[in-house]
């Protein structure tokens, strides 16, 4: 007590000079990180990517990126969002390369016509990786999905369970890859589900979250009236499998069917649309990605010792969408050069 | 799925203990940009606040009430509107400043200031006015009436800066918008949780909790004290 008295006399005493002092101290650290914050806007050595909320919570990213960084120094900030903002983001230029897994949207992208003015918001797209997507439920399986249905009958099925009122199939409804992908395999039997279980919640419920809280919803909705299903990527259900227990995967793609194939690409922001993206690192970037060294890294990630993505620079014809594939070996080669040397 | 909550929490307890980085890089970003926008905040709206409720003048009603309207703007829309305003296509984008602390200590910063105008104000007009005319009748100037309004009412002052404070340090949704949630650069505890949660990481996200739940208690003990000496 009696070394605490003498100290508020003195501060008192000086309040100016403690007020003053607080101010020097407050404004110095908002200034200089100010001037970090502008001076790290104009470093090309610091690039922005967008990416999924998948992509990233898989933890490939945080495997990856850092080997890039040591071996360009060039550091890279990631923001994880749906993949709908993602593009949006590379749309307005507030990041300077977009990593994301729907590939109608992709080459929207890269559109001159769709972009503004005939300039296209990115150019020259590039195959990643891939993995698969998976309908997940559980045991008693009230649609009654079997091994070796096509996408085609499980989606029938579903649809015929769901009208039924046996089953809730639990929807991302958030613009996201998953969700459009989604909504592709509904149109491929010719429906549209928001629009047919409207207002319908215990038959299809969009709950407008992340992957995770998705498939937590869909784990926790085991009554036995109305049991839930949902559509996963591989990557995400691998992170998962082990907590939810009594989920199983339901359907899966069967040789010769690539409707539930999840291809990822990467894209730079045109620097013509946005002049301050700091499109040669990004190029470098992509480069990494695809070189033989960034392509063998991403296989070698593992989550349950299972590979969640599979490298496919260069070899993604097994997608009849995909038919830029030689223009791409051609334009990302050169980048790749600067990895040749290295191994995983 | 309560065995998670017990591994979660022992979990959290060992990343605490460990020092984790990571862990101790979100505790110096949520203090530095809760505690300098407060600050700034308070810098800016105490002195208007307090001679708002000074002084009388023709359009203080509406005054007063475009105040108090603005203490309760909700943080996620501030978010949006300093985000539109950082943005490369909107009127501050060259400057660059989006997904930076910078731009989150804008934000909490613009949220504070009408809090702490606020309360400025109501406490220096609930000083009894007995007093008001004691030091007016010492013969003090404006100045020094005003300072001795504002010693009196200390208290509620301080309160003020308490609410704007524990709203800036729990605030998610602005700060994850402008911010952009970034590993290293712009995670707050309150983003964090959000990410871990999300990720299914319940050992990070319970030791996040734990933590910004003791900072906010020990703050908040600490400075309840400081107003009972004050007086």
């Amino acid at each position: 007590m009696s070394t605490r008295k003498p100290l508020k006399e003195v501060v008192s005493e000086h309040k100016l000079v403690v007020v003053l002092a607080l101010i020097i101290i407050v404004g110095g650290s908002v200034g200089t990180y100010f001037v970090i914050d502008y001076l790290n806007a104009q470093n090309p050595k610091r690039i922005t990517l967008a990416t999924t909320t998948s992509t990233y919570d898989s933890g490939l990213l945080d495997f990856l990126l850092p080997k890039f960084t040591d071996e360009t120094g060039i550091r890279i900030k990631v923001l994880s969002v749906g993949t709908g903002t993602a593009i949006q983001y590379g749309k307005d230029g507030n990041c300077d390369v977009i990593l994301v897994h729907s590939r109608s949207r992709e080459d929207d992208f890269v559109n001159a016509s769709l972009g503004v003015n005939g300039v296209p918001y990115g150019i020259h797209r590039a195959c990643i990786m891939f993995n698969d997507f998976i309908i997940v439920g559980h045991t008693s399986n009230p649609a009654n999905l079997q091994p070796g249905d096509s996408i085609l009958t499980v989606m029938a099925k579903l649809r015929d369970a769901m009208d039924a009122g046996n089953m809730t199939f639990y929807s991302r409804g958030d613009d996201s890859g998953t969700h459009s992908k989604e909504k592709a395999l509904w149109k491929a039997i010719g429906v549209d589900a928001s629009i047919r279980w409207a207002d319908q919640a215990d038959k299809y419920t969009e709950t407008g979250q992340g992957m995770a809280t998705t498939l937590l919803m869909t784990y926790e909705d085991d009554d036995a009236a109305h049991e839930g299903y949902t559509l996963v990527d591989r990557g995400t259900w691998l992170s998962f499998n082990d907590t939810y227990t009594s989920l199983n995967i339901l359907a899966e793609s069967i040789v010769g069917e690539d409707l539930l194939l999840n291809p990822y690409g990467a894209i730079p922001v045109n620097p013509i649309m946005h002049p301050h993206v700091k499109y040669i690192a990004a190029c470098r970037f992509i480069g990494f990605l695809t070189s033989p060294y960034g392509q063998a890294l991403i296989k070698s990630y593992k989550k349950n010792n299972a590979v969640l993505f599979q490298p496919d620079f260069g070899t993604c014809d097994f997608d009849t969408s995909c038919t830029t594939t030689k223009d791409e070996i051609a334009i990302w080669t050169p980048f790749q050069a600067e990895f040749a040397d290295l191994t995983v | 799925m309560s065995n998670e909550i017990i591994d979660g929490i022992l979990e959290g307890l060992r990343l605490i203990f460990k020092f984790d980085p990571e862990v101790w890089g979100i505790i110096e970003v949520s203090f530095r940009v809760s505690l300098t926008s407060t600050f700034l905040a308070a810098l800016v709206a105490l002195p208007i606040g307090s001679f708002i409720g000074l002084r009388k003048f023709k359009g203080k009603k509406e005054v007063t009430n475009l105040i108090n309207t603005f203490m309760g703007f909700p943080p996620v829309v501030m978010g949006l509107v300093v985000y539109l305003l950082l943005s490369r296509n909107g009127p501050l984008g060259d400057l660059g400043l989006l997904y930076s602390t910078t731009a989150m200590i804008i934000a909490q910063f613009l949220l504070a200031v009408p809090i702490i105008m606020g309360t400025a104000k109501a406490a220096i007009e609930s000083v009894d006015p007995a007093l008001k005319e004691t030091v007016l009748s010492l013969g003090a100037n404006e100045r020094q009436l005003w300072w001795e309004l504002i010693k009196n009412s200390k208290k509620s002052i301080i309160a003020g800066f308490l609410v704007a404070f524990g709203q800036a340090i729990s605030e998610v949704g602005a700060v994850m918008i402008v911010g952009g949630n970034i590993r290293w650069e712009t995670r707050t505890f309150t983003t964090s949780i959000v990410l871990e949660t999300r990720m299914g990481e319940f050992g990070m996200a319970i030791a996040l909790g734990i933590i910004l739940i003791s900072i906010a208690f020990i703050v908040n003990y600490g400075l309840t004290r400081l107003q009972t000496r004050v007086l």
